[in-house]
């Protein structure tokens, strides 16, 4: 108990000591913390917007014109395709009547048909666009199922959208965490750098590598936590009037992109344990790094 | 706390021979002055003792424990009965006085109360306690040579090993810190101090150690400085 008091009582002893150096580390944290939730959230963004559009994407089954056919038991059967995220069945009656509604005006024009050719037809729906490829294979397949249409080209275009969004995000993802994780690792480094002198004196004078090397650690996660606040601040400050100002100006984009309130803030929180696991981890490393140096005799 | 050292060498790299071939023991409780010129291997003697060298040849013993084996997790436990003044000090120079003495009791989680107290009578004892606040570059060279006798005083240590702790301080002063170092001897600690300083050796008349190049040239119980 007295030791963590020491410990603590040293840290806020770095931090007001050193508040230029700290200063430095925490501006650094907050920019490149800033940086890395942005580009997530630009990523997140993309990502959402892909899977609304894919979500849309709606393959048409009809089948055949036959009264004896077990209507619910063909359902059953897509239901059960393993590609299959939701489906409606629509009746003879109600396509006609949902074709009049579209065809407005010209809807008279019907009447010519004579009996009602539309069969009974599905609607289905898939999770992601390259589920459709194989979904329309299987449907195809089943006897009950005279025809399939879909949107073939549109559902390729955005498979292939989606998985080089993915691997963009991905990379956007994986290069903003390693930017940031150096960057703040280099500012720890030259933060400490200056302090060496002092950690030889104290290992020198008999304090051991834990009780020198505590209230450093706990000084860089510290002022990484903060600088993570900092970002999540900014983000926040930034990210819901830029969705206000889309929503008044382009509406139609409202709904594919992230404006759930509680997605941004559970995000800022994972964004700020972030940031203190990298303060952490870059500081325990530079410590490390410096301790060892010093402790080993020549 | 005795010391011994067996067929000691400490080479340099790329190949600067600091110590030869040194044999010598002191015992628990003795008073030994190293003298030689720069260069003659003073300062690498006393930190083979500490442990911040280690020997290229032979063996360093402290209490019985040689140097090469101890573990490093257990060197600061090693330090902390070894008091050490250095020649340049190494004073923390973001801390105070008071706090620069504290911190060795406090790397020991010696309870604050306690701390305050041995800090308050280890600065009283060198005469600084109206300089306790200030920072060590605030103070003169024979201040900041009294803070760090005060610092390895602190953990009343069983072995004090001084480098030249008289050579910033005018004859009053060093006659004073003498003085500290003699009492902490009569306690029974062992003290090892390199000097140059003739008229310490001579009118103390202790155990001197004479290295040249290296090499140990003279070790003679009630010595002067030149044989």
């Amino acid at each position: 108990m007295t030791a963590l008091k020491y410990i603590l009582r040293d840290m806020v002893r770095l931090v007001v000591h050193h508040w230029v150096l700290g200063l430095l580390t925490l501006i650094t944290a907050g920019v490149m913390l800033w940086i890395l939730g942005v580009t997530t959230l630009l990523s997140l963004n993309i990502e959402n917007m892909l899977t609304k559009l894919e979500s849309e994407l709606a393959v048409q089954a009809y089948l055949v014109k036959d009264n004896t056919l077990d209507v619910e038991a063909v359902s059953k059967k897509i239901q059960s395709l393993e590609y299959v995220a939701s489906m409606k069945a629509f009746s003879p009656a109600d396509s006609l009547a949902k074709l009049q509604e579209k065809m407005g005006s010209q809807s008279r024009a019907l009447e010519m048909l004579g009996d009602n050719p539309i069969p009974w037809n599905f609607e289905i729906h898939v999770n992601r666009a390259e589920d459709v490829a194989p979904l329309v294979n299987a449907l195809k397949e089943m006897p009950e199922v005279e025809d399939v249409v879909y949107a073939g080209m549109v559902v390729r275009r955005i498979s292939a959208l989606s998985r080089i969004a993915s691997r963009v995000a991905m990379i956007m993802f994986i290069l903003s965490v390693v930017i940031t994780s150096l960057v703040v690792y280099n500012t720890i480094h030259i933060s400490l750098y200056s302090r060496r002198e002092e950690i030889g004196i104290m290992y020198l004078v008999g304090a051991t590598r834990a009780y020198i090397a505590t209230p450093f650690v706990l000084e860089g996660t510290l002022l990484a936590f903060f600088g993570a606040l900092i970002a999540c601040g900014g983000i926040i400050a930034a990210y819901f009037p830029g969705i206000e100002l889309i929503r008044e100006n382009l509406p139609l984009l409202t709904n594919i992109l992230l404006t759930d309130r509680g997605i941004i803030w559970r995000f800022c929180a994972l964004l700020a344990g972030f940031g203190a696991t990298l303060g952490w981890v870059c500081s325990y490393l530079v410590v490390s790094r410096f301790i060892n140096s010093i402790t080993r005799p020549e | 706390m005795n010391i011994n050292f067996s067929g000691v060498s400490k080479i340099f790299e790329p190949d600067i021979a600091a110590l030869v071939d040194i044999n010598l023991n002191i015992e628990q409780g003795e008073f030994v002055y190293i003298i030689g010129q720069t260069g003659s291997g003073k300062s690498t003697l006393l930190r083979l003792i500490t442990r911040e060298l280690l020997p290229s040849r032979g063996v360093v013993a402290v209490g019985g424990v040689d140097m090469r084996k101890i573990n490093t997790s257990d060197i600061p436990y090693y330090r902390r009965d070894v008091g050490l003044v250095a020649q340049d000090f190494r004073l923390i120079p973001s801390l105070t006085v008071y706090e620069n003495i504290a911190f060795v009791m406090e790397a020991m989680s010696v309870p604050k109360k306690l701390v305050a107290e041995r800090t308050r009578a280890v600065i009283n004892q060198v005469g600084l306690w109206r300089r306790r606040t200030m920072r060590p570059s605030q103070l003169s060279g024979g201040e900041q040579q009294r803070v760090a006798i005060a610092r390895a005083l602190a953990n009343s240590p069983s072995l004090f090993i001084a480098d030249e702790p008289t050579g910033n301080l005018d004859f009053t002063t060093a006659s004073e810190v003498m003085k500290i170092l003699f009492a902490i001897n009569a306690a029974g600690v062992t003290v090892v101090m390199s000097t140059h300083n003739q008229s310490i050796v001579n009118s103390s008349r202790r155990r001197v150690i004479e290295l040249v190049g290296g090499r140990l040239v003279r070790d003679e119980k009630g010595g002067t400085y030149v044989s």
